[in-house]
């Protein structure tokens, strides 16, 4: 029973990963109705340039957070500038598909590069000895994780609700050519979606960071997971990522302990093929309305 | 087949044959095997991202399949060569079977993750089912002995240009046929190829179940040929070269996926030799250099343009200088090579070297139409019976959230007449048409064409049942010839299937030239039969949408719903469309027309019914109807001026 | 003040406007109608640079228009309130009519008081008073028209782009929407409106083009054009 509670709580911490990531494609679908496929990978140099500031240049974790950041705002909208914004432009969805792929593939050989194949560890900014919680080990990690997401989004909700310039990013989702009518630059506005996906995406990799190994391979599967993640909550809902992030990090943290570690990624990916198949709208989401 | 094209080929397989002949080296062999089988592969992926327009992100996982299905079958169960190859080829289909379904209902970058998906899951699954595949430790295979004869690396090779050219004569002979038609009309636009009768489904699970099975075949053959496979050849990396491969070489085109095939393995090599490398990008830039400047000199582009290929090949050059080793850097190539093929080079280098050549694109057959003499009418009679009830809907419907778009609507439409449907904008009029072809499901209320339901069947179903329509915003398939646009409507007339098509069957054969005499007899119905091999997007507006209407009389319809179809013509036009509109009629064909044309209406009509704002609120001859007080006012507003 | 030359434009290979002329001078309002399909959308969304125009001259104040993108036709003073409304669902009401103001809010335009204009603006439409905090995508079609109005008019605009305000509204709405119309033309506001519903239009304006496949076939002073019978024929049919 300890066990089976000490599962949920690291599946419910790499759930909430999941979301942030989840979040991030939500976020360009929204303004733009593309998203980036190397959303993995800017999750990767995140943790990385991190990895960097923390280890080699023995800067603060809680400092390096904020350049981290930083850096994926940067990373963010030049994907969006070579990537999207030339295939948005030509209204070619294989464009944009292709580019960012591409994008996320040189980014991911230039971590190898930089940084080696091999996995590091990264020092957690946190009491390694896990806590107790309703009888259950938990790592203050973890908990971190946790708190970090939420934050984070709820963060970007206020912007969104309370901030003139959120509302426009708000009406530019809704009606990209009625915000225009409103003097809002929506190409604007859609590169700083893509700046700012790629900054929740970095940040999350600086959270999850110290609980696994960090690598220049660790963007792939995630960024595919997420996805799954983003398409029950139906691209459009926050509240159903939160909600389908927690079952798959449980799902994987209990096939990974009970079944095997080798198939641990396997109920990720059925859950986006079955999602896919059945309601591709997703659980939460609404269908669209066809208009011929 | 093309004369040229034939013989080009045949002199192209006896080249490629007479390699073991020229150099004994193993080394290059095995090259040249090697592409000929990513080649197969290629020919396969091509039916699905060239033709149906979707990225596929899975073809590694299929390609791993169809070379563990060998690998397991001869180690399990020591079947023969002759057994091994088909059952590759069969367990591979079904895997693309099974790797369709999820994608059936999405597109796009949906499809792509379904497919990054299923790639991804088969390369676990071979990896962690040691029991079967021996895991991450890989199998053996020897080369093949076939009744006492043990193959060796030459006959092999010529094994393997056999299939090639197997798989090339197939290939080619379903893409040519209403099959590749099929494929490439879901590219083209969904909603029309449901409304003609291609169930987008049905044809998704064909293009994925087809290409899967020569990426089985490709797999067989390239276990035998490595004789060792092993679980992480079959990973992501792969997956993307062989898109870059159909995209750098050219889709729908067999050359451009030769010359892609030839690219992927030879850059690899390429790479590891950093001197050759060095040269080769020097070279690049400056022909990059050289190119932008007599393109900018002679005002086909400019320098704005020109700019990010030159400096970035630049860039490349010096790059490589700076370097020790460029291995290490072959998938960001790879990635810059993909970035700059999407965007530069949409049509690949096949697309690029026959535009420079003036030529027209693939997808065009290079053959010239004429419509034959002392042909029958094109336009099957329709049944008689004039006057009876064709359609009649009761009390539909239709309601988006709030909205009723449709609101309690009855409507009863007789055989062998042209009925009006008019209305303000808004009205309901176009949502009624939807309704009545399946792209929406109404609310509430009943439909029955026939005698029969219409409620809750699908769009392919109700098209293939009698009911034809042409769009608002014309839905034709662009990238297609005007003929084959209507060869498309014309699928319901086609019983023979894959087999039939891939062995060129007389049956097979009688179809195809019967749908080429009708469809140029439509064309010429509708006065397009000298833009027969035009591609539909180059045919100016007016006949385009013509084209749709011949499209549309290729299905043999009991009922034609025309939306608005003068809309956008010039006066010209109008009297050739509504003289095209009274031919129909005198077919037996009942028209349903949807018109702001008021003289259109007004000129055409037996009866006319008036929406506003979802409710019918006149019906009945055009100039009762034209003079009806309640109909000025909806479209006029409070007393008429 | 809104000068439009020659314009031609339309979407692909189809050409909607041939060639069309014509002014809305300072305080007036003109009013553009015709039969569906003749180009009245067109021509509004070439005037606020939905879409670009293929020729012809577009000049706001003196300076040309055409051509630009429509953020930057907005922050220079034209508001569009578009066919179908297309407000801001997810948004509540102040949030949109917020957004109407992004220009003044953000700097492109002359701040002025944008929570007085907030408040004239409620005034002026008492339903969207009472229902400030929900969301735009609950309310009926008549108070959406009425929220796209209001917002264009929280530009503090030059002049005033209306879309097809009547459409899809019953009658007793639509005789509130021009009601408005008439009082935010006491108040001065320069506006072109475009209607399908010629009467109301003509009541309202104060000079009429009409349009017919793509020209205008008929202008004159909005009270003449009324009794007119080649408006008619224009909607209807078997005029010529």
């Amino acid at each position: 029973m300890e066990i089976l509670l000490q599962l949920i709580y690291s599946g419910v911490a790499l759930g909430m990963i999941y979301a942030v990531i989840a979040f991030g494609y939500q976020l360009t679908f929204a303004t733009s109705d593309t998203l980036n496929f190397g959303q993995g990978e800017a999750l990767m140099l995140g943790a990385l340039v991190g990895l960097t500031l923390v280890d080699r240049l023995g800067l603060n974790y809680w400092l390096a957070i904020p350049i981290v950041g930083a850096f994926g705002l940067l990373q963010g909208a030049l994907v969006e500038r070579i990537g999207v914004r030339p295939a948005i432009k030509i209204k070619s969805e294989f464009g944009w598909i292709m580019s960012t792929i591409a994008l996320g593939i040189i980014f991911k050989n230039v971590a190898e590069n930089i940084w080696g194949r091999d996995d590091l560890r990264f020092p957690s900014p946190l009491p390694e000895a896990p806590m107790k919680v309703f009888g259950a080990n938990v790592l203050p990690m973890e908990l971190l994780v946790i708190a970090g997401a939420v934050l984070m989004m709820l963060a970007v909700e206020f912007f969104n609700r309370k901030t003139i310039y959120g509302k426009a990013v708000v009406a530019t989702f809704n009606d990209r050519d009625a915000a225009k009518l409103m003097g809002i630059n929506t190409g604007l506005v859609i590169t700083f979606s893509y700046a700012l996906s790629s900054l929740t995406a970095s940040f999350a990799g600086m959270l999850i960071a110290p609980l696994t190994l960090t690598g220049a391979t660790m963007g792939a599967v995630l960024g595919l997971k997420a996805f799954a993640v983003a398409i029950i909550g139906g691209l459009t809902s926050g509240m159903g990522i939160i909600v389908g992030g927690i079952i798959l990090g449980v799902a994987e943290t209990t096939t990974g302990f009970y079944i095997s570690t080798g198939y641990k990624d396997v109920p990720g990916l059925v859950l986006l093929l079955l999602v896919l198949a059945v309601k591709p709208a997703g659980l939460f989401g609404k269908s669209a309305i066809k208009k011929v | 087949m093309n004369r040229k094209y034939f013989f080009a080929a045949v002199i192209g397989f006896v080249l490629l044959a007479l390699v073991p002949v020229f150099t004994h080296n193993p080394y290059y062999i095995h090259l040249v095997e090697t592409i000929m089988i990513y080649a197969v592969l290629l020919f396969g992926l091509d039916i699905v991202v060239g033709y149906t327009g979707q990225v596929s992100l899975g073809h590694a996982g299929l390609f791993g399949i169809g070379a563990y299905t060998a690998g397991v079958l001869f180690l399990k169960v020591g079947a023969p060569f002759w057994v091994i190859l088909p059952a590759s080829v069969a367990v591979t289909a079904l895997f693309g079977a099974v790797l369709a379904l999820p994608a059936l209902r999405v597109s796009g970058p949906y499809l792509a993750m379904v497919t990054l998906a299923f790639g991804t899951i088969i390369q676990i699954l071979i990896n962690e089912m040691t029991f079967l595949t021996e895991g991450p430790m890989g199998l053996k295979i020897p080369k093949p002995t076939v009744a006492g004869y043990k193959f060796d690396e030459v006959s092999f090779y010529w094994v393997v240009c056999a299939m090639l050219a197997l798989s090339l004569l197939v290939v080619h002979r379903v893409l040519r046929s209403q099959l590749g038609r099929a494929f490439e009309a879901l590219r083209g636009s969904p909603v029309a190829s449901d409304c003609m009768g291609v169930s987008v489904y049905k044809y998704k699970v064909y293009a994925f179940v087809i290409s899967a099975g020569f990426a089985g075949l490709a797999g067989c053959l390239y276990a035998y040929s490595e004789q060792y496979i092993s679980p992480n050849t079959y990973n992501n990396e792969l997956t993307v070269l062989f898109l870059l491969a159909i995209i750098m070489g050219g889709r729908k085109t067999r050359l451009g996926a030769l010359l892609g095939a030839t690219i992927i393995v030879l850059l690899p090599k390429l790479l590891d030799d950093l001197e050759a490398f060095r040269i080769v990008a020097s070279s690049l830039a400056a022909l990059m250099l050289v190119g932008g400047a007599i393109g900018v000199g002679r005002k086909i582009t400019t320098v704005a343009t020109m700019a990010v290929p030159v400096l970035g090949t630049a860039a490349l050059a010096a790059f490589s200088f700076w370097l020790e080793s460029i291995t290490d850097w072959r998938l960001s190539i790879f990635g810059l090579m993909i970035l700059f093929v999407v965007y530069y080079l949409q049509d690949g280098i096949v697309g690029f070297v026959r535009s420079l050549l003036g030529r027209r694109s693939a997808s065009q057959s290079a053959e010239h139409h004429v419509l034959a003499s002392g042909q029958g009418d094109p336009i099957l009679q329709a049944v008689k019976n004039t006057g009876e009830d064709l359609l009649v809907a009761k009390q539909v419907l239709m309601q988006f959230g709030g909205l009723k778009a449709i609101n309690q609507v009855d409507l009863r439409i007789k055989r062998g007449t042209i009925h009006g449907l008019i209305g303000p904008n808004g009205s309901g009029k176009s949502t009624m048409m939807n309704v009545l072809t399946g792209i929406y499901v109404p609310t509430a209320g009943s439909i029955e064409f026939e005698g029969r339901s219409v409620v809750g069947r699908t769009s392919s179903d109700i098209a293939l049942s009698g009911i034809a329509r042409t769009f608002q915003n014309v839905q034709l398939f662009g990238e297609m010839t005007a003929l084959q646009n209507v060869q498309v409507g014309l699928h319901h007339t086609f019983d023979s299937n894959f087999a039939d098509i891939a062995l060129a069957t007389p049956r097979s054969r009688r179809e195809e030239a019967a749908a080429t005499q009708r469809g140029m007899g439509l064309l010429a119905f509708v006065g397009l039969a000298d833009l027969a091999d035009e591609q539909a997007r180059n045919l100016p507006y007016g006949k385009q949408r013509l084209l749709e209407i011949a499209r549309a009389l290729a299905l043999d319809p009991q009922l034609l719903l025309l939306d608005e179809p003068a809309a956008g013509l010039t006066a010209p036009d109008i009297k050739e469309l509504v003289s095209i509109i009274r031919k129909i009629r005198d077919h037996g064909i009942t028209v349903i027309l949807i018109e702001h044309h008021m003289d259109v209406v007004m000129g055409v009509c037996d009866t006319v019914s008036v929406l506003d704002f979802g409710q019918k609120i006149a019906e009945g001859q055009p100039a009762e109807v034209q003079a009806n007080e309640k109909v000025i006012e909806a479209y006029l507003g409070g007393t008429a001026a | 003040m809104l000068t439009i030359k020659n314009l031609e434009a339309g979407y692909g290979k189809v050409h909607v406007l041939h060639g069309i002329s014509l002014e809305v001078p300072k305080g007036k309002v003109v009013t553009l109608i015709g039969s569906n399909g003749a180009g009245k959308t067109t021509t509004m969304r070439a005037v606020s640079g939905m879409i670009a125009p293929t020729a012809g001259e577009i000049l706001l104040n003196g300076e040309r228009i055409d051509g630009m993108e429509s953020f930057a036709i907005a922050k220079r003073g034209l508001a569009h309130s578009p066919e179908g409304r297309r407000v801001f669902a997810t948004m509540t009401v102040t949030d949109n009519l917020l957004l109407g103001a992004f220009p003044r809010l953000t700097g492109s335009r002359p701040k002025g008081d944008v929570a007085g204009d907030l408040d004239r603006a409620m005034d002026l439409f008492p339903r969207l008073k009472e229902r400030r905090d929900q969301l735009a995508g609950t309310l009926s079609g008549g108070e959406q028209q009425m929220l796209a109005m209001a917002r264009a008019v929280m530009l503090n605009p030059e002049v005033v782009l209306l879309d097809e305000p009547s459409m899809g509204l019953a009658p007793i709405l639509v005789e509130e929407v021009f009601r408005i119309i008439q009082n935010l033309k006491e108040q001065g506001v320069t506006m072109l409106l475009v209607e399908q519903f010629a009467a109301a239009a003509l009541n309202v304006a104060d000079y009429g083009y009409v349009l017919e496949n793509g020209r205008i076939s008929v202008h004159g002073e909005a009270s003449r054009l009324k009794n007119d019978p080649a408006v008619k024929a224009a909607y209807l049919g078997g005029g010529h």
